[in-house]
């Protein structure tokens, strides 16, 4: 055999126990590819495979044949188009929302003691414990005509008639924030700690006032973990479906909603699929762009320099 | 360029008390126009602290500190206009070269043009030409040390601050740059106020060192008399390498093994007191001793060979054990005794340098 | 060794007992809440019991749970709860068994409350409901009224899904109950209808999408009148909600019983059908919810009291003022009616 004769040779006296380091170097890589198999086959199981089942599933007609009459459904329908408008439109204005709340909470706690911050981080974790379905309905006790927040303002005379805030748009986005500030607080706490504050120290003595310095120096820094949190938030806003559900007043429909719409309505998974393949391929093609934005960033120098 | 004139800086009664600690206790420090001044010390000593309430990024609990007349203990960091360099620089990592030296100049309208030029100017200054649009990360230490001190200087300031700016980098490239900095800031002659804790740095760079220990300064002086002359054991322990031998005191004069000791000063008021030895200047004596010299008899242990030097390691009749360093040339390496042998010290006058025996 | 013995042992008497156990055993699928309540306690386990067998229940959430296990080959459901246009569409679909109405006695039935793949088992209406603090007693009382936002002011709640949606809008729109659907099958007829849906919709506070919402609703005063099933209306006055509903042009629709495709116990089920099928249970089911019976025996055996039976759908006084669902129609051109609704909702 050649890899024998091969060994032999790489074993001569001036090279000793090069096969058997070199078998010691392959064997450890196979170890940790067979450590890694387990993750593997998880996304094989969990991921791949469902999503390939998913794209062949939106081809089939009702009948079992190949067809085009799902995609054709989107196309030709124009409440299809508009549901997916209304889905980005809705995750956008919530990751703006939750951008502007949660930078300024994420930057005080950033500022407190680490103990400090770490009891009002577990307030801000706190709702991630209790049902997304309770947390939903809650909102809705409080903001329907009779709920306690018109009440309450009318007692008090902030107005006199009760306000439409809930079944709408304002409901919606009112229940999406509260659920996903929690998303956008994290990472955006993280890159703030981890912000020497040398950075700040040095703009200030360079010049630059509290106000600047936050500006110049603070912002731009903690910017990695704005852009990971509005990533996260708005991805999993493209998928909601219990808040507009229950909030929206029925005019607030997603794609999540009409994909269980069109669950109930048609016989074969097929209009569903097409759904999800759609919304899949949108939300891969603005990860896509996020991720060369964001890779701008770095050449900008973002990432925290040693 | 036309430079403003350095400032002096004047500290009275300075104390800051972290708890029941005292970092700074009532600390009195004048740091001349122009002048290199290092603060040397321990750490924990307290000369961080000291110079943060310079930068005033740290406020003390009372007391007095003044740029030339004006007093700025009171005033924000970013109105004092002193330069720093951070320990590990602080350069920001979202903005390029230059960028980050342009920082300050921004912050005071310099107009565009002129800005331009100063920031290449200050760049040529640490020899980083043309680094202008690279990226911090792509820098190494010392060119990132190089970037942090254009910027620290961009600006003109009339004071500049460095909290141990070298300590990150390698022995070779520190000592390379001790002699940059010293270059600098004779070119600049900008009043510079530098923390170390290596006392080789501070003897290589000062015009003067603050030897600081417990938030007191123990001995302000040129980096020579900080060696030669310590001003208490304190300092002479934590400069340099040292014995301490006790001698007996009658008469205003000092005795060793019941010799006189000729000293260049009389030993210290009343009390115990110690007979300082610095390895390098004891010098190993045929039997019969040199006039003149002071003469301490022991048996060698062992000689330690150490590439540029050798050290003998003697062990006195009282059982105190001394080095002797000698230079390792062949010839005097062929002529260091063997262990067990018998010999003579001699301890020149001007070197014999005698301390009360307060424990530091 | 014994112990492996031992476990062996008790695995084969375990088995054993299950498949004695499911010989005699029958799973029952509904919708849940009250509802599934109501039946449960007057006819699935009084029905088990006359039976001799062991009804076990569970809920599921609609016909897509039973097209999912009946395309996977593991149906474990028997019997299956639907709603009467549900049950046709998955009949025609092929997901539901035929039934054996040779088993079955229907000869006391409603005509139209059984089709081949489902069984009556109760009959509701969508009705017209309103707020009683704010209309009193002199609520709207037809569809007409509904849309006429001059003479009843108030915000609005439609059902977000099309299934009795398109109705009463050509009811107020003009159109006779016995011609709506002559109408909604002729060309132009689904658009008519979602014009006058339109015109309604700066009206419409809420669009629901089940029974407990369209009763939560009214119970918080959320909205002022509604559509919706009138069991969940009576549920919730029993409450305390301030709500008052009229049979005046409600839809008549029916729930029914059905067997899934290759239910594992087929002939056990088609039984079952035939027990809770008789009058007797019927009449009792109408104690738990104001829903009335499909089998119009169950009047006359004198278990329900002559006031209560007033009240329910399907007594003759109110099935008469009402329309009956068309399934037909359903299962013809609900998909393309579903699709204008839902442009229409989106716009």
């Amino acid at each position: 055999m050649a890899g024998t004769g091969a060994e032999m040779h790489g074993d001569d006296a001036s090279r000793p126990n090069a096969a058997g380091l070199r078998r010691d170097a392959a064997r450890e890589r196979w170890a940790l590819l067979g450590l890694a198999s387990p993750a593997f086959v998880l996304v094989l199981v969990a991921m791949a495979i469902p999503v390939a089942w998913l794209f062949w599933l939106s081809f089939l007609a009702d009948d079992g044949s190949l067809s085009l009459e799902h995609y054709r459904r989107l196309v030709e329908q124009p409440s299809y188009a508009r549901i997916f408008r209304a889905t980005f439109e809705v995750s956008l204005v919530t990751t703006a929302i939750c951008a502007l709340l949660g930078f300024p909470l994420a930057y005080v706690l950033s500022q407190l003691p680490v103990r400090a911050a770490n009891l009002c981080m577990i307030a801000v974790m706190l709702p991630l414990w209790t049902s997304l379905l309770v947390r939903t309905y809650a909102w809705l006790v409080l903001l329907q005509r009779q709920g306690l927040v018109n009440k309450w303002a009318i007692e008090l005379g902030l107005w006199q008639e009760p306000l439409k805030l809930v079944h709408n748009m304002t409901g919606t986005l009112i229940g999406m924030v509260h659920i996903m500030l929690p998303f956008m607080v994290l990472p955006v706490y993280g890159s703030m700690r981890a912000i020497d504050r040398d950075y700040l120290k040095a703009a200030a003595n360079l010049g630059a006032g509290p106000v600047r310095a936050f500006w110049l120096v603070f912002v731009p820094l903690s910017m990695p973990g704005l852009a990971a949190g509005a990533l996260i938030v708005f991805i999993l806003c493209l998928g909601f479906y219990v808040t507009p559900a229950v909030l929206g007043g029925g005019t607030i429909i997603l794609v999540a909603n009409r994909i269980a719409n069109d669950i109930e309505l048609f016989f074969s998974w097929g209009a569903a699929s097409a759904l999800g393949v759609v919304l899949l391929v949108l939300t891969l093609a603005f990860l896509w762009l996020a991720s060369r934005m964001l890779r701008l960033d770095q050449v900008l120098g973002g990432g925290h320099g040693r | 360029m036309a430079r403003a004139e350095p400032l002096p800086i004047t500290i009275r009664q300075l104390t800051k008390a972290f708890g029941t600690v005292h970092a700074l206790d009532h600390v009195d420090l004048d740091v001349r126009r122009g002048e290199f001044l290092t603060l040397l010390g321990p750490s924990g000593s307290g000369k961080t602290t000291l110079l943060m309430i310079l930068a005033g990024f740290a406020r003390p609990d009372h007391g007095s500190v003044k740029f030339g007349d004006a007093e700025v203990v009171r005033l924000p960091p970013h109105k004092r206009d002193v330069g720093m360099v951070f320990q590990n620089y602080a350069l920001f990592p979202h903005m390029d070269v230059a960028a980050n030296v342009a920082f300050p100049l921004k912050l005071r309208r310099v107009p565009r043009a002129e800005r331009d030029r100063r920031v290449e100017q200050a760049l040529e200054t640490v020899q980083l030409g043309g680094y202008g649009s690279r990226r911090v990360d792509q820098l190494s230490g010392g060119q990132r040390q190089r970037v942090a001190l254009a910027r620290a200087i961009v600006f003109e300031p009339r004071i500049l601050l460095m909290d141990e700016p070298l300590s990150a980098l390698d022995k070779q490239l520190r000592e390379r740059m001790q002699i940059e900095l010293r270059g600098l800031h004779e070119r600049l002659g900008i009043t510079t106020v530098y923390v170390t804790h290596d006392q080789r740095e501070a003897l290589t760079m000062s015009d003067r060192i603050a030897v600081i220990s417990h938030g007191r300064v123990m001995q302000l002086d040129a980096p020579r008399r900080i060696y030669e002359q310590p001003a208490n054991r304190f300092v002479a322990e934590f400069i340099g390498e040292s014995t301490f031998i006790p001698v007996a005191v009658r008469d205003g004069a000092a005795f060793l093994g019941g010799r006189p000791l000729q000293a260049a000063q009389a030993p210290p008021g009343p009390g115990r007191c110690v007979l300082m030895v610095r390895p390098e200047r004891l010098q190993l004596l045929g039997p019969a001793g040199e006039p003149g010299m002071n003469l301490i008899a022991g048996r060698v242990r062992d000689v330690v060979y150490q590439g540029d030097s050798f050290l003998v390691r003697v062990v006195l009749a009282d059982g105190t054990e001394v080095g002797a360093r000698g230079v390792a040339s062949s010839r005097a390496m062929a002529a260091a005794p063997a262990p067990g042998a018998e010999v003579t010290l001699g301890l020149s006058p001007a070197d014999t340098i005698l301390l009360a025996d307060a424990e530091a | 060794m014994s112990r492996l013995h031992v476990i062996g042992a008790a695995l084969a008497a375990s088995c054993a007992l299950a498949a004695a156990a499911g010989a005699q055993e029958l799973t029952v699928v509904s919708f849940g809440g009250s509802y599934q309540e109501a039946q449960s306690k007057a006819l699935f386990q009084p029905a088990a019991k006359a039976m001799g067998i062991k009804v076990k229940e569970e809920t599921y959430t609609g016909i897509a749970d039973l097209r999912l296990r009946v395309k996977a080959g593991s149906v474990t459901w028997d019997v299956v709860a639907s709603g009467s246009g549900s049950a046709a569409r998955a009949g025609a679909e092929g997901i539901l068994e035929k039934l054996d109405y040779s088993l079955i006695d229907v000869s006391s039935f409603y005509p139209s409350l059984k089709q081949d793949f489902c069984v009556g088992g109760d009959v509701f209406s969508t009705v017209l409901a309103w707020n009683t603090k704010t209309y009193g007693d002199k609520g709207p009382q037809s569809w007409a009224d509904f849309w006429d936002v001059k003479k009843f002011p108030g915000k609005r709640s439609y059902r977000k899904g099309v299934a009795g949606a398109l109705e009463p809008a050509l009811m107020a729109d003009g159109v006779p109950p016995g011609k709506v659907y002559e109408v909604l099958s002729a060309p132009g007829g689904i658009d008519r209808a979602i014009k006058k849906i339109k015109e309604l919709k700066p009206h419409i506070a809420v669009w629901w999408a089940s029974g407990a919402q369209h009763a939560q609703l009214m119970k918080d005063g959320e909205v002022d009148m509604v559509t919706g099933w009138n069991g969940r209306f009576d549920v919730v006055k029993k409450d305390g909600a301030a709500v008052a509903y009229t049979f005046n042009q409600a839809l008549l629709d029916y729930d029914c019983y059905a067997i899934a495709k290759g239910a594992p116990n087929k002939d056990l089920a088609m039984k079952f059908l035939a027990e809770i099928s008789k009058p007797q249970y019927q009449a009792e089911f109408t104690k738990y919810i104001t829903y009335g019976p499909t089998n119009k025996k169950a009047y006359e055996i004198g278990a329900i009291d002559a006031a209560y039976a007033k009240t329910l759908p399907s007594h003759p006084d109110n099935a008469a003022k009402q329309l009956t669902i068309d399934l037909n129609w359903y299962i013809k051109f609900e998909a393309d009616a579903a699709a204008a609704y839902q442009n229409m909702l989106t716009e």
